[in-house]
């Protein structure tokens, strides 16, 4: 009786004073930015589909159902990019970083749909799988306070030279500057990242190959995209594969 | 046994096949050489290495920890043949575990042997000649070449090299102490005097000692078949007990295995029900089990067992077996010898009678003075007569010595007299010379006495002193006169009676006493010319003057009352068990406070009442003497009655092998026993008791295999002090043991909350094995070094079954309080840290499925950012960090309060143990190290942590301190309340 009594006394002081503590730490906290950032200093990249098994797609462009789920993916991805969500969103100046430091409200640049071209699913909603160019979408991860510098971009190269060609949208895959730094989920409610789609045109003898691609952010001296150990610092590798 | 002592010469002759004179040829020894091996003892059969190490290697916790190898191999298997990305993982855990048995096997493998190694420079012994008649040529042999039939000669000094039949002796004399234990040297002939070969004159047995005159005899056994032989191969027949150490290990084994095993296992079942992979279930299996086990506690307790053995060591207790150091901690009964270990092993003068008047003399062991009146001119008669009538001598050379450390030529009780004059009036070999020695009769058992005529150093006195000495009564005799204050006075009836009453009282004393007289010869009747004849007696040996008595004992080490003092206050029993007579027996435990001085025996109490033995109520005895005799016919019922009803015991005229019962009746009763002895035939004892404690000088190397404790300088008082030691390393050993536990849980709820609440892994299996094995190891050491923090010998000893080394309360108190609060304390850490970097305590929850999943590169953190999972895993990596260094920072704190069990720190004094403060520099440089130094090798999954991090448990440190100090306040406050029951470790 006594003994149990007294633990839970004892267990209910440890838990005020862990909750105590807890609540003190957190005190210290700011809503807005982490307080450290140096565990992600350098984004990594990431696609849109994303498979579940690991980073490999297979379809068959004449059936529909084996790129379905591709598709609905990529529309619920862009349905935040659409012009109704972005009303709020202004127009920023290209190819500068819009620095929005001395302002308390933070706004968020307009990235137009338009921009990612044969991929943005208004021309061809099923984002070409069906033709057997299948589009996927390059994103960087989100980092606060991140500013790129130099013209950065995505390029995807395929190991097996002419069984694809790669077409980028925006051209080139360029990154605009625009859209750094990000502020943060609370400050940058509306903030959209920029995309840059990848349309693969595959070559039709290469229907039933694996087709490896890999895509690396170039162009800016301060994104890394060579580490050793983080594969997808920078870089993002995944595999195709048609049928017909 | 054989009859070989009832043969005739010729008989035995015919028997051996050889003959008294020639001996045996050298090619017929060798067949019987052949035939019969070599005449040594057999070693006891010693466990192969190989064996010795496996059984390392699979003890204690290692099974335990195999289990968790075997189980990382096999989800290794099952990862591998699914194509998981990093299967090597667990591959490497599995290797990890498997080398940590393997090294701790190692390393408690190398302690042993190297506490074995000790004892083999002991079983090193030069090898011993023998005198051999072969080839009719007289022979030096190494005496394992001895063979059945061989003639070997021997004599005063050497070591009987075989069983022998002498056929020949001169004034022969053995020490068969080895053998039966009397430590009185026994005339050997060649008659045929008693049935029971042991019993009778004409057979030396293997190992006694020839103590003077030689002989001749045939070898009759050898080896393993001599009597010797066959009680050493009895004795490595009597099993080794388990030590009350390795009792407690074991059982603390048990209970931690126990809760490891059932921990894991619920929370397999947990975790298979929460629809985990089987897989998974199983790696957190594993987790559990590192956890749970202290890896490198059975390391700690053998290095704090072998720093006491060191320590101990250095007091002259060499311990072959490092678990004894703990039993002889645990004794509550010590059964000594009084030869050698109680006493001096010497005989000594304790008193002297002249005048009319007693006098005592100094009997310790450095005496450099007698402090008695001298002043008497009897004493100046009496100490002439000591002087000369004594033959013994002392060797030349050893001016420089101690008068009592010097080596003397002669028996016990001359060299006892040489030693007492030569301090008193120094450089007796001068006296002697000044006064011419002119006739001489040695002491022979005829006639019991001594005599010696002297010329005088007095130039003007012409006449000759006649000296005699001798058993009293005989001197008495002899004597019409007796002198008082340096006059001769008629020995009237009177006199006759303050002498016997004076003897009477040294002889119940148990000394040995001698009667000492004179004559001056008058010079008209025997001029300096006159030609004195030993054999026709040509002088007077009657109407002597009778001077005085002096009684000699072989007395108590100085040292000694006090142990034996201290052993009662320490609860434990001392038993003398001695081969002497009782009476001597009884006045050096009176001397020593084995028998206090107010406890009486049955016999003391009838004799004071007046009454009968019989109708004296027992109960009231405190103390016994009991005779070996009485012994032989007594039940066990009855001896065990004896051990329990009197708390004073003595055991006189024992035979070693009664000592066997003795020991048996000891444990009966439930008691710890410690053993002493020296002979041959001691070894069973010495092997039953709980601790066998062989003699360092004078111990046989039998008695010293089949001892776990060896005595360098044979004294009682060592073994209290190795006592102490015993009961403060099992002291420190509970401090040990609750100091490495308390962490366990610290390291078991990060899987527990990992598994419930799918948080990201707060640490990691690897970076528990640094804790057990790192930063832990020196400062639970250190601990070993913790002084008492009350007289541990005013304590009675522990009780077997309920004073554990492990008991609830200290689980409980570790397990359940403060693990508890480390456990909070590291959360905290690990939680701030994720907090830090973007990870609030909410987003945490439940992630661990996707925060693990490869394929996720675009993590979401509480404020928007996205990680890569190589970014996650090493945010996890921080955190098994903080983690760690949390617990480090909180061991610490663990570390300084188990430094008391019921003291307050600040009573014990923080700094008096030095190594406390290495161990926890080590443990923080470690944790640097690990952290700074190493925290770029990926595979150790340490990373560098901002500095901070390293104070936040520090507050949860101070509360475990604080929180400990009340609880010890309490405990002193109020003892026996239902805190001290439920607090008290």
């Amino acid at each position: 009786g006594l003994i149990l009594l007294f633990y839970l006394v004892f267990y209910g002081f440890l838990a005020a004073l862990f909750t105590f503590t807890m609540w003190v730490m957190l005190q210290t906290l700011s809503s807005d930015i982490p307080k450290y950032r140096d565990r992600i200093s350098s984004p990594g990249l990431m696609i849109s589909p994303k498979p579940d098994t690991a980073l490999e797609f297979y379809f068959n462009k004449s059936d529909s159902q084996s790129y379905a789920e591709y598709v609905s993916t990529l529309r619920k991805f862009l349905e935040s990019y659409d012009d109704s969500k972005q009303s709020q969103n202004i127009n920023c100046t290209p190819g500068r970083i819009f620095d929005q430091n001395e302002v308390a409200v933070k706004k968020a640049c307009r990235f137009n749909l338009s921009e990612l071209g044969q991929c943005s699913g208004k021309e061809d909603d099923t984002f070409g799988y069906s033709k057997g160019t299948p589009c996927v979408l390059v994103k960087m991860n989100r980092i606060i306070g991140l500013k790129p510098e130099g013209e950065p971009r995505i390029q995807c190269t395929s190991k097996e030279e002419g069984m694809v060609e790669i077409n980028y949208f925006p051209p080139e895959g360029l990154i605009d500057l625009m859209y750094f730094p990000y502020y943060g989920k609370s400050l940058h409610a509306h903030y959209l990242q920029p995309l840059v789609a990848v349309q693969l045109a595959i070559n039709s003898n290469s229907t039933k190959e694996e087709i490896a691609i890999e895509c690396k952010i170039l162009g800016s001296p301060n994104l890394k995209n060579e580490d050793d150990r983080d594969k997808f610092l920078g870089r993002i590798a995944f595999k195709v594969q048609m049928t017909e | 046994i054989q009859d070989d002592h009832k043969l005739s010469t010729l008989e035995l002759e015919e028997k051996y096949g050889t003959s008294i004179n020639k001996g045996l040829s050298s090619a017929r020894a060798a067949e019987i050489l052949a035939r019969d091996g070599p005449n040594s003892l057999t070693p006891p059969k010693a466990t192969p290495e190989i064996v010795k190490f496996l059984k390392q290697m699979v003890g204690g916790f290692s099974i335990l920890l195999w289990i968790g190898a075997v189980f990382s191999w096999i989800s290794f298997g099952i990862q591998l043949a699914q194509g998981a990305e990093s299967p090597f993982d667990n591959l490497y855990l599995g290797v990890v575990l498997a080398l940590v048995v393997i090294l701790t096997g190692i390393f408690a493998y190398y302690q042993e042997a190297k506490s074995t190694n000790i004892m083999a420079s002991f079983s090193k012994m030069i090898p011993q000649q023998a005198l051999v008649i072969r080839d009719a040529e007289k022979k030096e042999l190494s005496a394992d070449q001895l063979v059945v039939g061989d003639i070997v000669e021997i004599k005063g000094g050497d070591r009987i090299p075989a069983d022998i039949r002498l056929i020949f002796s001169q004034g022969c004399k053995v020490d068969n102490s080895s053998l039966t234990g009397e430590s009185e040297p026994q005339p050997r002939s060649c008659d045929f005097t008693h049935e029971n070969p042991l019993e009778t004159r004409n057979i030396a047995f293997y190992s006694t000692t020839c103590v003077e005159g030689t002989a001749t005899g045939i070898v009759i056994n050898t080896g393993d078949r001599t009597v010797i032989g066959r009680i050493a191969s009895l004795a490595s027949r009597v099993g080794n007990e388990k030590t009350p150490i390795a009792i407690e290990i074991e059982h603390f084994v048990y209970l931690v295995a126990g809760v490891a095993i059932s921990i894991g296992v619920l929370f397999f079942i947990i975790s298979v029900s929460m629809r985990y992979k089987i897989l998974d279930s199983i790696i957190f299996l594993i987790g559990i089990i590192v956890a749970n086990v202290p890896e490198g506690l059975l390391a700690t307790v053998t290095v704090s067992l072998s720093l006491t053995a060191k320590r101990m060591a250095k007091k002259n207790c060499l311990v072959k077996n490092l678990e004894a150091v703990e039993t002889l901690g645990s004794t509550s009964i010590i059964c000594s010898d009084k030869t050698g270990t109680l006493t001096q092993n010497r005989m000594t003068v304790a008193h002297l009678w002249f005048d009319n008047q007693i006098y005592s003399a100094d009997t310790s062991e450095d005496q450099t003075t007698q402090p008695f009146d001298q002043s008497s001119p009897s004493w100046t008669a009496l100490s002439k007569i000591v002087t000369l009538c004594n033959r013994a001598e002392f060797r030349p050379g050893q001016e420089n010595f101690p008068i009592m450390k010097r080596v003397v030529v002669g028996d016990a009780s001359e060299t006892a007299l040489l030693k007492f004059a030569e301090v008193i009036l120094g450089d007796v070999m001068n006296i002697r010379a000044r006064n011419k020695k002119v006739a001489e009769i040695p002491f022979n058992s005829t006639n019991k006495f001594q005599l010696s005529i002297h010329e005088t150093d007095d130039p003007n006195d012409k006449r000759f002193l006649l000296v005699m000495k001798g058993a009293p009564e005989r001197i008495l005799e002899r004597c019409s006169t007796i002198m008082i204050n340096g006059k001769e006075e008629p020995l009237d009836s009177e006199k006759a009676e303050a002498f016997q009453t004076a003897y009477m009282e040294l002889g119940g004393m148990g000394e040995r006493v001698l009667g000492f007289c004179h004559l001056y010869l008058p010079e008209n009747e025997f001029p300096d010319t006159y030609p004195f004849d030993t054999d026709s007696m040509n002088f007077p040996t009657s109407n002597l003057c009778f001077v005085g008595l002096l009684s000699m004992i072989d007395p108590p080490r100085s040292t000694v009352p006090d142990a034996v003092s201290k052993c009662r206050s320490a609860g434990i029993k001392v038993i003398m068990v001695t081969g002497d007579h009782p009476i001597t027996a009884k006045a050096i435990a009176k001397s020593v406070g084995i028998i206090s001085a107010t406890s009486e025996t049955v016999e003391d109490i009838a004799k004071r009442l007046n009454i009968p033995v019989e109708q004296v109520n027992r109960r009231e005895a405190t103390a016994a003497v009991v005779n070996g005799m009485e012994l032989k016919d007594m039940s066990l019922q009855q001896l065990d009655e004896i051990l329990c009803n009197h708390s004073e015991i003595v055991f006189a005229r024992t035979s070693p092998q009664q000592k066997l019962v003795i020991v048996e009746g000891c444990q009966r009763q439930g008691a710890v026993v410690a053993v002493t002895g020296d002979g041959v035939n001691d070894s069973p004892a010495l092997k039953k008791a709980d601790i066998g404690i062989a003699m360092g000088i004078a111990g046989s190397d039998a008695a010293k295999n089949a001892a776990d404790m060896v005595l360098l300088d044979d004294n009682f008082a060592s073994i209290v002090t190795g006592v102490e030691e015993g009961r403060l390393i099992f002291d420190n050993l509970k401090k040990t043991i609750a100091y490495t536990l308390t962490k366990n849980i610290a390291e078991l709820c990060p899987f527990l909350i990992y598994i419930i609440a799918s948080i990201p892994m707060p640490i990691g299996t690897i970076t528990i094995l640094f804790i057990d094995l790192g930063t832990d190891i020196i400062p639970s050491v250190a601990l070993a070094y913790e002084k008492a923090e009350s007289d541990i010998m005013n304590r009675r000893p522990r009780n077997k079954k309920k004073d554990r080394l492990v008991n609830e309360q200290l689980a409980v108190y570790s397990y359940l309080q403060i693990g508890i609060m480390q456990s909070v304390g590291a959360f905290v850490t690990y939680f701030t840290v994720y907090a830090e970097q973007g990870f609030l305590p909410s987003t945490l929850l439940g992630v661990r499925v996707d925060w693990e999943n490869n394929a996720i590169n675009d993590f979401e953190d509480s404020y928007g950012q996205e990680w890569t999972k190589y970014q996650r895993m090493y945010l996890q990596w921080t955190g098994y960090t903080a983690f760690f260094v949390s617990i480090t920072i909180q061991q610490v704190a663990d570390l300084i309060i188990r430094k008391t069990r019921r003291n307050s720190i600040f009573q014990q004094g923080l700094f008096r143990n030095k190594v406390i403060w290495v161990g926890i520099f080590s443990q923080i440089g470690i944790a640097l190290i690990l952290t700074y130094g190493l925290g770029h090798v990926t595979a150790l999954n340490f990373t560098p942590l901002r500095f901070q991090y390293w104070f936040v448990a520090v507050p949860f440190a101070v509360l475990i301190w604080v929180y400990d100090e009340v609880r010890k306040l309490f405990i002193r406050r109020y003892p026996g309340s239902w805190w001290d029951k439920n607090m008290y470790y």
